[in-house]
């Protein structure tokens, strides 16, 4: 099966079949959006929730980097592969404090899953499924043929959501 | 490419600056073990695009010990110290012999001074050669995976040029076998001050 690899700071989207994956998401959060009717489905890993310090630039930076920005650039993605966003659900991992000094004041990690779900709500994508906070690494694995998303990580072993 | 570009004579100066304080922190981490002896790699200086700089840990999902400290002064870097599982326990057993196999409480204090004595020395010998003043916070430790412990370290340093300037080195005990990475990371905005206080245009 196609598996397509997503980076920190990248999306990818698919129809039918295959496997999005990324890993290692520490703070950052990976979204995973799906259309379940049409089968297309697109996975995004943001670094930092949102692009202001860029907004000088237009379009003229790697828009996937932050969640304001990455997120409805995949809609549009899976729009162009035939799905509906208005059909779609997302599920959502990441966001956590690897170290303790984030404890101080709100953490990257929260920012990130806050501005990732207010970006989902001003397009209506609603969140079916989520594995965020705590304080360890995730990897994410998106099965396009199903929607199911698979999330593994050190020594907690694997789970579904 | 973002607004910090940097030339080849920008990358030997970092690298000078890395390899500096070489010598400093292989001596400390000698002692630590009772004067075995530690190799290390000739340090690089290297611009990275961010997107691969999990890769430079040896791939995203591996699990690592991390050790993460940051310089305040005049300067503000990033030095994470990383080890394999197997160097981390190796190390700790090293430092205090009859423990080894998990890295519980007290081993990741170990790890933790590790970390501290390494890192103090490493900028104590950059303060004494530049005059630049560093000083460093407290040691923080995960142990997770190589990604998610740099991706975390780089958003919370602000981190978000296309390209992120990077030193690394790789250092070796001979006997116990321990293998780390110590990497290096001016914060967003920080390279043009440190050439600007030395001197550099």
């Amino acid at each position: 099966m196609e598996t397509v690899k997503v980076k920190i700071a990248d999306l990818a989207v698919l129809r039918d079949r295959g496997i999005l994956i990324t890993v290692g998401l520490g703070s950052c959060v990976g979204i995973a959006i799906y259309d379940s009717s049409n089968r297309v489905g697109g996975l995004a890993h943001i670094l930092l929730a949102d692009s202001e310090q860029f907004k000088n630039k237009g379009n003229n930076f790697n828009q996937a980097k932050f969640a304001n920005t990455a997120i409805p650039v995949m809609v549009k993605e899976i729009e162009k592969l035939g799905g509906k966003p208005g059909k779609s659900y997302a599920k959502i991992a990441g966001g956590s404090q690897l170290f303790d000094f984030q404890k101080a004041g709100i953490s990257v990690g929260e920012k990130n899953i806050e501005a990732v779900r207010n970006t989902l709500k001003q397009l209506g994508i609603p969140v079916k499924g989520e594995d965020v906070g705590g304080n360890h690494g995730r990897t994410m694995r998106f099965f396009v043929d199903s929607g199911r998303v698979a999330i593994s990580t050190v020594g907690k072993g694997e789970k579904e959501i | 490419m973002d607004e910090h570009q940097i030339d080849s004579n920008r990358l030997d100066v970092l690298k000078e600056l890395a390899n500096i304080g070489l010598g400093n922190a292989v001596t400390s981490l000698s002692q630590m073990l009772g004067e075995e002896k530690v190799d290390m790699a000739v340090p690089v200086a290297n611009t990275v695009p961010l997107q691969d700089v999990p890769d430079f840990l040896g791939g995203g999902e591996v699990p690592v010990a991390g050790i993460y400290i940051q310089s305040s002064g005049d300067v503000r870097l990033t030095i994470l110290f990383v080890l394999s599982m197997d160097s981390a326990t190796n190390l700790v057993s090293s430092l205090m012999p009859g423990v080894d196999g998990e890295l519980d409480e007290m081993a990741v204090s170990a790890l933790i001074e590790v970390g501290n004595i390494l890192t103090a020395s490493y900028l104590n010998a950059i303060s004494m050669m530049t005059n630049l003043q560093l000083m460093p916070s407290p040691p923080e430790i995960a142990v997770d995976m190589a990604g998610a412990i740099i991706t975390t370290i780089m958003a919370e340093a602000h981190m978000i040029d296309d390209e992120i300037v990077l030193m690394k080195t790789t250092l070796n005990t001979v006997d116990s076998e321990v293998e780390g990475n110590v990497l290096i990371l001016p914060d967003y905005g920080e390279l043009e001050k440190i050439f600007g206080l030395l001197g550099i245009s």
